[in-house]
């Protein structure tokens, strides 16, 4: 045991090792997806009106709450604005894997998700996003003059790491409320169809995993099985030598207490007694059974019975 | 007068349009038929009747044509409808679950811990589910198809039914039953391939009576097998998770009222609600298709593939095991995670060559390896196609 326990403590230190090689991720189920600043005629709000927007993300497969988060900006270091995401409308219950919209337009009366301030596409633009606790769980900041009309500053796919001006081009275009970039395809299927059309691959892959795993379950318990029956087996040892040692301690006992049986005793008596010539010839005695007389109604032995007993 | 006699005329013949026999199709009739027959086999037969009644009921309960445009929401299809709240189960892939769990704790996975090698076999009669995928590509299915129908092969029901509600939703009643079918002919449909693929000799095989199993070995079995498993396919965590969490409620020792309940009153209420649902669900109009017979087939041919798969697998195992520790090829078969039906078939065919060769309890180690290897093939697929 004194052996295992490092190992133990190894494997399991090990396990944390590996477990911690791939990069951290941010831990926020919401994120920052796109930024449009100057909206000249790209999406309308509710009020028929142009303005900038803050798209926010949940990448989660949950169901995600904005209500009591902040989003902060500034626009000039020193000068940052907070919005406070009212509390008490469901609409801030952000669906898995969907988006919400915050208009910048310093129209907060106008509803849940207009914000108390707008935002100036000549200067650097720094957004953050708080949840109610008051930690940063995302920022973005957009670099002065990146961003002309009509574009927008994007994750190039939701939640990915990198971002980029979508242009409106053919491939890069502005997506308020909607995935960065559209998933119109499986690429999962689609590299399958393409490069394995036969499924031998997919044949060879899967089978090796599979065997791979039970192979793992095999050695496993292979290597457990025969610890299990040596472990038996020394028990197995231990107790019959136990057994041994109690036997001849018995043994040991009965003969320091030199118990003679009576058959033993009466035979050496009467072998004494001849020897001592008190003998004569030799008797014979016989022991005779007889049948009981009468039934068994008036059979006194027929009528004794045990006494039954309580268990 | 006239007037409400014609109302009353009006009337009759807006019901009639609404009744069975004014909607009946072709498609129904069959179907009908169908569902007739499932029950025939199973009460007349008794193969696989506690799946058979529920699916061939669900066909008759599915296929009571009505008017489908006057929204009366009684059909499995309809949003709201009673059927399609109880179908939820099997479309959103919970039921599959909580059979595994009821199964984790029935099995007892002794033989295969005795003698962990059988659990190879259990891999290698996947074969079926991969072999399935090739064709049903070659005869045009996409991957994703493909790769629910192919999951037939591993003759295992729930993961049918779970795999296919992700790959391939459109194909899920006809895989279900196709699956469940086939689950039951398998004393139909593996005993000919045993026997061609096996010669005399080697089905008097007499293999070692397995060793006994300790109670730590047995609690370990659970643990160790879903850390192994899950890590390298966390795909197929929903199955392999229930299975071997019922096999810990069971092999513990100190649940043994939730075991009993998992076992149980669980496992045949899903299952009930499973095969009647799986049954509803191949309502003529989306079920009556060119796709299904298809699925039908290659179903077939999957159930062969894998339990020739698993026979061939032993025999050349057999080459590098020593003599005298030869395992009969005729356990195979049971691979395929039929449980306990295929290790049954071993046994019986077992006994027709030598009468004193009881083969069930080494067949069932890999039977119960086959319900881990179909598990994981499903999660492999799962994380290959999804």
């Amino acid at each position: 045991m004194k052996m295992q326990l490092p190992g133990l403590f190894l494997g399991l230190a090990l396990l944390a090792a590996l477990s911690s090689c791939g990069k951290q991720k941010p831990n926020s189920k919401l994120l920052l997806n796109e930024v449009l600043v100057t909206n000249e005629s790209n999406y309308q709000d509710d009020y028929g009106q142009h303005s900038a927007w803050i798209e926010v993300f949940n990448k989660s497969y949950t169901s995600a709450d904005l209500a009591g988060w902040l989003i902060k900006c500034s626009c000039t270091p020193g000068d940052t604005t907070t919005y406070f995401i009212p509390k008490g409308d469901v609409l801030t219950l952000v669906k898995p894997r969907q988006h919400t919209l915050f208009w910048a337009d310093a129209a907060p009366r106008r509803g849940t998700f207009h914000t108390n301030f707008t935002l100036q596409a000549d200067k650097a633009i720094w957004i953050g996003l708080f949840d109610s606790g008051q930690a940063l769980m995302d920022e973005v900041t957009i670099p002065a003059g990146a961003l002309k009309a009509n574009q927008s500053y994007a994750r190039t796919s939701d939640a990915s790491q990198q971002w980029e001006v979508k242009d409106d081009s053919a491939d890069k275009y502005v997506t308020p409320s909607t995935n960065n970039r559209t998933i119109d395809s499986n690429p999962k299927k689609d590299k399958f169809s393409e490069h394995d059309p036969v499924g031998v691959g997919m044949a060879i892959s899967a089978m090796s995993v599979v065997f791979m795993g039970l192979l793992l379950l095999f050695v496993c318990f292979n290597a457990i099985g025969k610890a299990s029956v040596r472990s038996r087996t020394k028990h197995k040892k231990k107790s019959l030598q136990a057994l041994d040692e109690r036997k001849s301690a018995e043994a040991a006992a009965a003969a320091q207490a030199a118990i003679v049986p009576d058959e033993v005793m009466a035979a050496i008596t009467l072998a004494l007694h001849e020897a001592k010539g008190h003998g004569h010839d030799a008797e014979r005695a016989i022991l005779t059974i007889r049948p009981t007389e009468g039934s068994a109604w008036c059979d006194k032995r027929q009528n004794l019975r045990e006494v039954p007993q309580r268990k | 007068m006239g007037e409400f006699i014609n109302f009353l005329q009006n009337n009759l013949a807006d019901f009639w349009t609404y009744t069975g026999l004014y909607n009946a199709s072709v498609g129904h009739i069959i179907m009908i038929l169908i569902g007739i027959v499932f029950i025939y086999l199973a009460v007349a037969k008794e193969f696989e009747p506690m799946l058979l009644i529920p699916i061939g009921f669900g066909m008759l309960i599915g296929n009571i044509p009505f008017n489908m445009e006057a929204g009366l929401k009684v059909g499995i299809y309809e949003e709201g409808s009673v059927l399609n709240i109880l179908y939820q189960g099997v479309t959103s892939g919970w039921y599959p679950p909580l059979i595994f769990l009821g199964i984790g704790a029935m099995t007892d996975f002794s033989a295969l811990i005795s003698n962990p090698k059988l659990m190879l076999i259990g891999a290698a009669a996947q074969f079926g589910i991969f072999g399935a995928y090739m064709i049903a590509l070659a005869l045009g299915f996409d991957p994703m198809q493909a790769g629910a129908i192919g999951i037939i092969g591993g003759a295992d029901g729930p993961t049918a039914i779970f795999l296919s509600s992700k790959l391939a939703p459109n194909l899920m009643g006809a895989i279900a039953v196709s699956a469940y079918s086939y689950m039951a002919l398998v004393p139909v449909i593996q005993p000919p391939i045993m026997r061609l693929l096996t010669t005399k000799k080697e089905r008097l095989i007499r293999m070692k009576a397995p060793r006994a199993v300790s109670h730590t070995e047995k609690v370990m079995f659970p643990i160790v097998g879903l850390l192994l498993t899950c890590f390298l396919v966390p795909s197929g965590l929903p199955l392999l998770g229930m299975l071997f969490f019922g096999n810990l409620l069971k092999e513990s020792g100190v649940t043994r009222r939730l075991a009993e309940t998992a076992r149980g009153p669980l496992i045949d209420t899903i299952t009930i609600l499973l095969g009647l649902t799986v049954g509803a669900s191949t309502q003529a109009s989306e079920f009556l298709t060119i796709d299904s017979i298809l699925i039908f087939g290659l179903g077939a041919l999957s159930f062969v593939i894998a339990t020739a798969s698993g026979v061939i697998f032993v025999k050349l195992f057999n080459l590098v095991l020593p003599k005298d520790n030869q395992i009969n090829p005729l356990i195979g078969n049971a691979g395929v995670s039929a449980v306990p039906d295929s290790a049954r078939i071993s046994q019986t065919v077992g006994l027709e060559y030598d009468p004193g060769n009881y083969l069930l309890m080494h067949a069932m180690g890999p039977n119960v390896a086959g319900v881990i290897g179909s598990a994981v093939a499903a999660g492999i697929l799962l994380g290959f196609l999804l």
